[in-house]
This record gives structure tokens, C-alpha cells and sequence, in this order.
């Protein structure tokens, strides 16, 4: 009896612990199952997995999801970097303002940021049309409905949230260590290549694991430029659930596997050098 | 730094902002004149919001915004404050486990997570193949992250479990040290992670679209039905949802300054 009354408080847990099991946990596990029973056979197997990598259409959602997170991830790096750079060499009135540009615009995604591109660089497009008239050799005829256009508001809004997640990482930076590379007589170059940029890796291949991961998983932005009309796994995954053809369990199933293992590669690789450089920064 | 440094990183930075603001800009301009064809915009009108203010369905759109926002929000909340109260009082080996399941969402993000809860419920018989149900439950799920976090570092910073062992040394009741020390201590901290959430769901296209699509618009299904037939219309509606994360943004940021300073 004393068992039990001490078990009471443990009721809590319940309402949590039930929405966490509906909603999350066994849509994961009906997920799997459904991945793993092929489509045609029924039984279970790796038969939906083989029919994706054998599929043109599928292989190319594959490669052309990693390319264009990567790619885009890595551009919004390189200029997040800068950024986030000159950032910390400013002034503070300065950085508040940027501080608050960044988050504005790190809101302004999804449909809202498609629609705004289609406006600006769509086929009859304000800078579409300036290019046009001008014959600006990007701008002239820039298709906004393919890959290119998907890459250019990719990287856009990779930028403010690659930089919001640098700048503390800058500030983490000590002018000592200036001091001490100008004594030991090292010159701009050798500080940067020698000191920051190893500092820095752990942040940025943390940053860029983030980066990689919120692009393969963007949706709304892809469906409102290119509809299903193009492959891309988030849209290919989703269009197996919806629209007038009957739900494909197992290929959506399957194709979202896929994207959640690419997923946890790229959260894997985070955490890991997450860890590292907190333990690097506990030895100084 | 010297001086020419300073000038190339006020050069660079002005420059990332105006890449930065153009879209916005650019929408915004779009939205108040009447054509924009040969470079120059021409024709001021605030017709495309009159029009919008005017139909019932943008209205109805967003006070279902504001439900989900509020409802899957404050549930999410009361779910994870009764659940922590174990963790905290009963048993802190429970934490781990807590954070693993918390933090699962988010490398679910919107996709995954609302073609699985189709998946499993929208051939059930019962209750729960309602759609509007199962997008309150996916909402609760995708927040779940964001205010786990928000919780346990106010938990952390405020040391709970001491002022806890303290208020029962004194003859307090846990539950009630509970609800009177910690809540009251953490009520700031809370509040930030729900505009947090908050804003994640004003943004949320993803779910709305897959799970109840047009049969329970929100204001991105609605925007997006919306750019087919008029985008002076669409423009205005841009508008206006940037302005509202703004403001949610805007009062969270001030909040986070606020409390630092305090």
C-alpha cells in the first residue's frame, strides 16, 4: 500500500506520455512497418527501398535534395561567416540592428519568402524584367521554377540563420589571442589560418550540419515555386499522401525513411563536434 | 582595427541587409500600387487591402490560426509542466529519457511528422481519424522541443530541486511548492518559449496543408489558394503575416534583452 501511494505523483506523467504515443511514437513505428512492406508483395522486406534506388524519378529526388541543402549550406556559410564576422568587429549599436534584421528576416520563409521570390525573379518578375531590358546576363531569362531558383531562395534563407548561429561563436573569440600571434610575430594570415580558423570548426561544421538538415526538410517554400512538379524529397514523399491518387503508403513510407536517415547523419555529425567544442573551450 | 577594415565591414554589412530586406521590400512596395511593369511602380492604391480586410474567409483563416496557435501551445505547456513535476519532485533519472523524446521532433520537422499521423489515423474509424484532432496533436508534437527547452533551462537556472527540498524541510506540500515557488519563478522563462511556439505555428504551412488542407484553412493554406487567383491580394496577405511574426519577434526579443538586464 505504501508502494502504491508512493507511486501516485507518477499519474502526471500520463497526459504527456499519452499525446507522446499517439502522436508521435507509433506514426514513427506505422511509418517503418509501412516502409518495410512492399508494395506489391505485401510482405516484409527491403522490396519499397530497392524499387526507390532503381526509380529514375526517386534516384533523382535523392541526389537532388543533397545537392541543393548542401550546396545552398554551404554558400549561406561562407557569407554567414563574413557576416557574422564584421558583425563582431562593429560597433554595438551596430549589432543590435543587424541582431534585429537577422531575426526578421530569419521569420520570412515558407510561402510568404516563395511568393516575395516569384514577385522579384519569377517570368515576368521585377528583376526578371530589369535583366531583360538590360540584358544582365543572370538575370536575363532566370528561370525562378527549377533548380536555380530553388537554390537561390535556399541560400537565402540559409544566411540569417547560418549567422545567427556564428556570431556567439565569434564572440567566444579573445583579443588576447591577437596580442599574443602579433608578439609571437604572425601576421593577418597566419592568425586567421592558424588560430580562428581551427577554432572556428567545430561551430561551423556544427552550423552547417543545421543548415543541411532544415533545407532537406523544407517544404512549404519548394511547394509553392515548383509544386510536385519537380524531384525533390520532401515533395515527392508528400505527394504519396495527398492529392486525388490513393494514399502509396509504402513508397511515402519508404522515401521517408530515407529522408529521416539523412536527417540523423547530419544531427549525428552535429552533436559530435557540438561536443567537442565544448569540451575544447572546458580545457582553456 | 584599422580603418579601412571598418569601412569594408559597414560596405558588406549594409549590402547583406538590403539583400537581406529586398524580398520584403519588394512585396510590400507591390502591395500598395497598382502595376509594377516597366521598373517604376505606378498607381497608388490601398485597394488590395481593403479587399482583403473585406473578406470573411482571410477572418476566418486567421482566428483559426489563432486557435491552433493558443490551444496546441497551452496544452503542450500544461502536458510538459505535469510531466516534469515528476521529473523534478519524484525522479530526476527520468530527465534523459524526457529530453530524448522531446527532442525527437525536431529532426522530424513538418513533413515527416504529418504524413505519419496521416498515415496511421486517417483510415481509422474512431475519433481519431478527425482531422482537425490530428493537427492539434501534430502541433503539439512539432512545439515540443521549443518549450521542453524553455522549461528545463528555467528549471535549471532557477535550481529547482533545492528550493523544492527547501519549501518541504519547511512542512510544504511538493505538489503545492510546485505550483506556488516553481511556476511563479519560471513564468518569464515559459512565456518566451511559448511565443517561440507560437510563432512556429503562425508559420506553419506544412501541417495545415497535409493534414486538413482546405477544410480547415489557416493563413499560409489560405495565402497559398490565394496566389493562384490574385497576387495583389497575396501580396497584401504577405504583408500582413510578416508583420504579425514581427510583432510576436519583436516582443520576444525585448523580452529576452529585458530579462538579461533584470
Amino acid at each position: 500500500m505504501k508502494y502504491l501511494s508512493k507511486k501516485i505523483p507518477y499519474i502526471a506523467l500520463f497526459p504527456f506520455l499519452f499525446v507522446v504515443f499517439c502522436y508521435e511514437f507509433l506514426p514513427l513505428v506505422e511509418l517503418a512497418i509501412s516502409s518495410l512492406t512492399g508494395k506489391q508483395s505485401g510482405s516484409i522486406g527491403f522490396e519499397n527501398f530497392i524499387r526507390i534506388f532503381t526509380t529514375p524519378l526517386y534516384q533523382k529526388s535523392i541526389i537532388n535534395s543533397i545537392y541543393i541543402s548542401l550546396f545552398s549550406s554551404i554558400i549561406g556559410l561562407i557569407i554567414a561567416f563574413l557576416a557574422a564576422h564584421f558583425c563582431h568587429e562593429s560597433s554595438p549599436k551596430v549589432q543590435q540592428r543587424m541582431a534585429m534584421i537577422l531575426n526578421m528576416t530569419s521569420n520570412f520563409s515558407g510561402i510568404p519568402l516563395a511568393f516575395a521570390f516569384m514577385i522579384l525573379m519569377g517570368n515576368t518578375g521585377i528583376l526578371t524584367l530589369l535583366g531583360k531590358n538590360f540584358s544582365i546576363p543572370f538575370l536575363d531569362g532566370f528561370n525562378l521554377y527549377g533548380t536555380d531558383g530553388l537554390m537561390i531562395v535556399y541560400i537565402y534563407f540559409q544566411i540569417p540563420l547560418a549567422t545567427i548561429l556564428l556570431i556567439p561563436a565569434f564572440n567566444g573569440i579573445k583579443p588576447q589571442w591577437k596580442e599574443a600571434a602579433i608578439i609571437l610575430n604572425a601576421n593577418s594570415f597566419n592568425y586567421w589560418v592558424k588560430i580562428i580558423i581551427p577554432y572556428m570548426i567545430p561551430s561551423l561544421l556544427g552550423t552547417l550540419s543545421v543548415l543541411f538538415a532544415n533545407a532537406l526538410a523544407a517544404y512549404a517554400t519548394a511547394y509553392a515555386i515548383v509544386m510536385n512538379n519537380y524531384a525533390l524529397l520532401a515533395l515527392q514523399i508528400t505527394s504519396k499522401y495527398k492529392g486525388d491518387v490513393q494514399i502509396d503508403k509504402a513508397t511515402g513510407g519508404a522515401l521517408a525513411i530515407i529522408l529521416i536517415l539523412l536527417m540523423v547523419i547530419a544531427t549525428v555529425i552535429n552533436n559530435y563536434f557540438m561536443k567537442r567544442s565544448v569540451k575544447g573551450r572546458s580545457i582553456i | 582595427m584599422t580603418r579601412n577594415n571598418s569601412l569594408l565591414s559597414k560596405i558588406f554589412l549594409i549590402i547583406l541587409s538590403c539583400y537581406l530586406l529586398l524580398p520584403f521590400v519588394v512585396t510590400l512596395v507591390y502591395s500598395v500600387f497598382m502595376e509594377w511593369t516597366n521598373g517604376i511602380p505606378s498607381g497608388f492604391t490601398l485597394r488590395n487591402y481593403t479587399l482583403l480586410f473585406s473578406d470573411i474567409e482571410f477572418w476566418l483563416s486567421i482566428g483559426r490560426t489563432i486557435l491552433l496557435c493558443t490551444v496546441s501551445v497551452l496544452f503542450t505547456i500544461i502536458i510538459l509542466l505535469l510531466a516534469m513535476y515528476v521529473v523534478v519532485v519524484e525522479n530526476n533519472k527520468l530527465g534523459n529519457y524526457m529530453q530524448f523524446i522531446c527532442m525527437i521532433p525536431y529532426a522530424l520537422q513538418g513533413v515527416i511528422l504529418s504524413i505519419s499521423v496521416i498515415s496511421l489515423y486517417s483510415t481509422s474509424e474512431s475519433i481519431l481519424s478527425n482531422r482537425i484532432l490530428m493537427l492539434f496533436g501534430a502541433y503539439s508534437i512539432l512545439v515540443l522541443p521549443y518549450i521542453y527547452q524553455g522549461i528545463r533551462n528555467c528549471m535549471n537556472s532557477i535550481d529547482a530541486k533545492m528550493l523544492l527540498e527547501a519549501a518541504q524541510m519547511l512542512g510544504c506540500n511538493k505538489f503545492i511548492a510546485y505550483i506556488k515557488i516553481i511556476l511563479p519563478n519560471i513564468i518569464f522563462g515559459l512565456l518566451i518559449s511559448a511565443l517561440l511556439a507560437e510563432s512556429i505555428v503562425f508559420g506553419d504551412f506544412v501541417l495545415a496543408n497535409n493534414i486538413t488542407g482546405n477544410n480547415y484553412q489557416n493563413v499560409q493554406v489560405y495565402l497559398n489558394k490565394k496566389m493562384f487567383t490574385s497576387s495583389g491580394l497575396s501580396s497584401a496577405i504577405v504583408v500582413v503575416i510578416f508583420f504579425v511574426v514581427f510583432a510576436i519577434t519583436g516582443f520576444l526579443l525585448k523580452l529576452q534583452n529585458y530579462r538579461k538586464k533584470g
